[in-house]
């Protein structure tokens, strides 16, 4: 009998312009394996070949061996049978995987029933234990919709492992969390390999995979560019590509170029206030955004973020207090959103939702072609529809669009957290740019609190239920 | 600078139907085609009588024989088809239009105009849908538009709830946002970002409605409260071939068979698969 959990020798997977070169590798008891890459590396696909979920159209093989089993890849649905006794799969976004009709502790209680096969009461009662193991005492007779993300996930994580599986495979486990969230999620899954089991993670957060540790493999275009050890391959790169992974870190990035002398600021507030069912957001807030100037905003979710910036578009109304938009720019206010294909219809070319907006404002369309270059997005782009192409190159056509107007001021609403690093780094270098050249005012939300820090010329923190801290800090060198 | 070719060409493509739907499409093209050729290739009347001849088993000259007062079966089963199709496109448009405009404009604007459209709806409903129509009949009977107006009148309620229901969360979602901020006006978010989502429940929708209006209409027929003879509608053909069943059952099965398949035919056009 192998030493090793999880085995996979030579998984290739092919089909629909997909291939991934062969995969090997070995996961020992208390092993943990982390797959990096950018969206379209083909990560997740490794996963599904193991958990037999590929989708139609794409066929793996190779051979894997779990638990001391051997398998042939290509068949698809011998694994079925490990699913949740052997084999667990936290799902990408696992809140969305919870029943909204069904508590919680009924959602645990199912799988050690159904799965590990005990009566109604003992399942029950064990859904109860590992709930209270969580914290989650509490949560058990609630909804889904009544937790929160973080609740939600630790449901999802305790339905999950119900079964007792040794052998866990998260998929982007903390894809759009904030940063104490996203630890949270590590700490958990980090319990799998600590009680003997193996650990699978797919990420494209070099801070996850850092946490993590164990074995870390980049992957782009299905290939492995880097295998080793997390602590060299995150700190010494051998591959080009690892490298410049790396340095897409927020906390490595080049600092924009300072902003010139503060002019007259295209918007500003005096006590803003705003509560939202029943509970004051903030209160007492006053800021100025002058042209070109970054002003980040940071703080835990549902602190009001989104909102202050919708205030300051006119989308949402202040409680109280004022705000003062310079005049002359009807549409210079402008926003770009979190999730770039939720905004745009989908049912159209991008040619033809560019063309709508240059004829509604008889823009000049000789300004398309150089910003589109500048913004490294290809005609070809033009031809397709919002959800036929990657989320940054959507992001950038978004930029563009709101850019043809001449924005003076441009809320960014977590503009790129659901981007890989790579991506993120060119958006946001770009986005910055931009603002600097085009003298528009930027206010960009983010949950990274190192992206805020590097690129913003200013930090408001807004948190807290009632007490709002807000902090003005000038762009300090020395807090490189 | 080369200024970027932005108009794409507009093609207008059929939309992909799959199995089940294309198989009603050709049915219902079949029975509109047999519905306007045959005036068109057989001279022959729907109302008039040979009283020497009835009852007559298909023939040459009658290929779907003739019924109890003499008259062509194949004239007046094409004119029934005509008359219970065109009805249906009619109070499907009219059931449909305000359905969609009052839907959007309840979902868009929310508040009190959304109560009072809402319970206006909901008024509607209350009535039984037959007895609505049984109703506006008594008061006008015979009348093609008074079963026109009853049909649409419960039609339309199905229109409204479905796109109010999805307006609602569009109008509410960042694409909207998006373009409104860009500078769009109302009716240019209508044409780009709801119509689209719209369009597939509204066709599908329609498609059950004219099944629906078809089958009102010769159940009125069938129970002579609807269009009065010598007018040829299908049900009332049933009704008045029921006494010769035992004599002439090929031609009682006529108007049953049509309608079954005209019915099918709108169903399975709305059956999208469930993939």
């Amino acid at each position: 009998m192998s030493p090793y959990l999880l085995q996979a020798e030579g998984v290739t997977i092919q089909g629909e312009g997909v291939t991934i070169a062969p995969f090997s590798c070995s996961l020992e008891a208390g092993g943990r394996l982390t797959l990096l890459g950018e969206t379209g590396s083909g990560k997740s696909l490794i996963a599904q070949s193991i958990m037999g979920t590929l989708p139609r159209g794409l066929a793996a093989r190779g051979r894997l061996v779990i638990d001391g089993e051997a398998f042939d890849a290509a068949d698809a649905t011998s694994r079925r049978a490990l699913w949740g006794h052997r084999l667990a799969l936290l799902p990408q976004e696992p809140w969305h995987a919870l029943d909204p009709t069904m508590r919680s502790v009924s959602q645990v209680a199912e799988s050690h029933r159904h799965v590990a096969g005990r009566d109604r009461r003992a399942a029950l009662q064990a859904a109860w234990a590992d709930l209270a193991e969580l914290g989650l005492v509490d949560a058990g007779s609630k909804l889904p919709g009544e937790l929160s993300g973080g609740m939600a996930q630790r449901v999802a994580f305790a339905a999950a492992c119900a079964g007792g599986a040794p052998i866990v495979i998260a998929d982007e486990p903390t894809k759009g969390l904030d940063a104490p969230r996203r630890d949270a999620v590590v700490e958990l899954l980090a319990r799998t390999p600590e009680a003997g089991g193996a650990l699978l993670t797919i990420t494209h957060d070099i801070d996850v995979a850092r946490r993590l540790g164990g074995e870390v493999v980049i992957l782009r275009q299905g290939q492995v560019v880097e295998r080793g050890p997390a602590q060299q391959v995150l700190t010494h790169p051998q591959s080009e590509y690892g490298q410049r992974l790396l340095a897409a870190e927020p906390s490595r990035w080049p600092r924009p170029q300072p902003l010139g002398e503060r002019q007259a600021p295209v918007v500003s507030t005096r006590g803003l206030a705003k509560a939202r069912g029943g509970r004051e957001l903030f209160r007492d807030l006053s800021l100025a955004v002058s042209p070109g100037e970054i002003v980040g905003v940071v703080g835990p979710s549902g602190c009001g973020k989104s909102t202050l910036g919708d205030m300051l578009l006119g989308v949402t109304r202040a409680d109280d207090g004022e705000i003062h938009r310079a005049p002359g720019h009807p549409l210079g206010f402008q926003k770009l959103y979190q999730d770039p294909p939720t905004a745009f219809s989908p049912h159209w070319r991008l040619a033809r939702l560019l063309d709508d907006l240059v004829r509604r404002h008889r823009l000049d369309r000789a300004a398309i072609a150089p910003l589109m270059a500048r913004l490294g997005l290809d005609e070809n782009l033009l031809g397709r529809r919002p959800g036929e192409i990657s989320g940054g190159e959507l992001q950038r056509f978004a930029i563009l669009r709101v850019l043809l107007l001449e924005p003076c001021f441009l809320f960014a609403d977590e503009p790129t957290s659901r981007l890989d690093p790579i991506t993120q780094r060119q958006t946001l270098e770009l986005l910055v740019e931009l603002a600097r050249e085009r003298h528009c005012g930027v206010m960009l939300v983010s949950h990274d609190p190192a992206l805020i820090e590097r690129i913003c010329d200013k930090r408001i923190s807004l948190g807290g239920a009632t007490s709002v801290k807000k902090r003005e800090r000038e762009l300090d060198p020395a807090l490189a | 600078m080369k200024a970027l070719a932005l108009t794409p060409v507009r093609r207008w493509t059929l939309p992909t139907l799959n199995g089940r739907q294309r198989l009603g499409a050709t049915l219902l093209a079949l029975l509109l085609a047999f519905a306007w050729l045959v005036p068109w290739l057989f001279d022959a009347d729907p109302a008039r009588q040979q009283l020497t001849r009835i009852l007559q088993l298909p023939s040459l000259a009658e290929p779907l024989g003739t019924d109890h007062l003499g008259r062509s079966l194949l004239a007046r089963l094409a004119a029934a088809i005509q008359l219970s199709f065109g009805m249906a496109l009619l109070s499907v448009t009219t059931a449909a239009v305000p359905g969609v405009l009052f839907g959007v404009i309840a979902g868009w604007r929310g508040g009190w105009l959304d109560r009072v459209l809402g319970s206006l709806a909901d008024a509607c409903l209350a009535l039984p849908g037959l007895l609505l129509v049984l109703l506006l009949v008594a008061i006008a009977p015979g009348n093609f538009w008074a079963l026109y107006v009853g049909i649409s009148l419960v039609l339309w309620i199905e229109y409204f709830r479905v796109v109010r229901a999805r307006t609602r969360v569009l109008v509410a979602s960042p694409q909207l946002e998006a373009s409104r901020l860009l500078g769009f006006g109302p009716f240019y978010l209508f044409r780009r970002h709801l119509w689209p989502e719209l369009a597939p429940q509204v066709l599908t929708l329609a498609a059950f409605g004219a099944a629906s209006a078809i089958l009102a209409m010769a159940a009125l027929g069938f129970v002579s409260v609807g269009l009065r003879p010598p007018t040829a509608e299908l049900g009332l053909m049933m009704i008045e071939l029921l006494p010769y069943y035992h004599e002439a059952p090929w031609a009682m099965a006529q108007p049953i068979v049509v309608l079954f398949v005209l019915v099918l035919s709108l169903n399975l056009l709305a059956g999208r698969d469930p993939r």
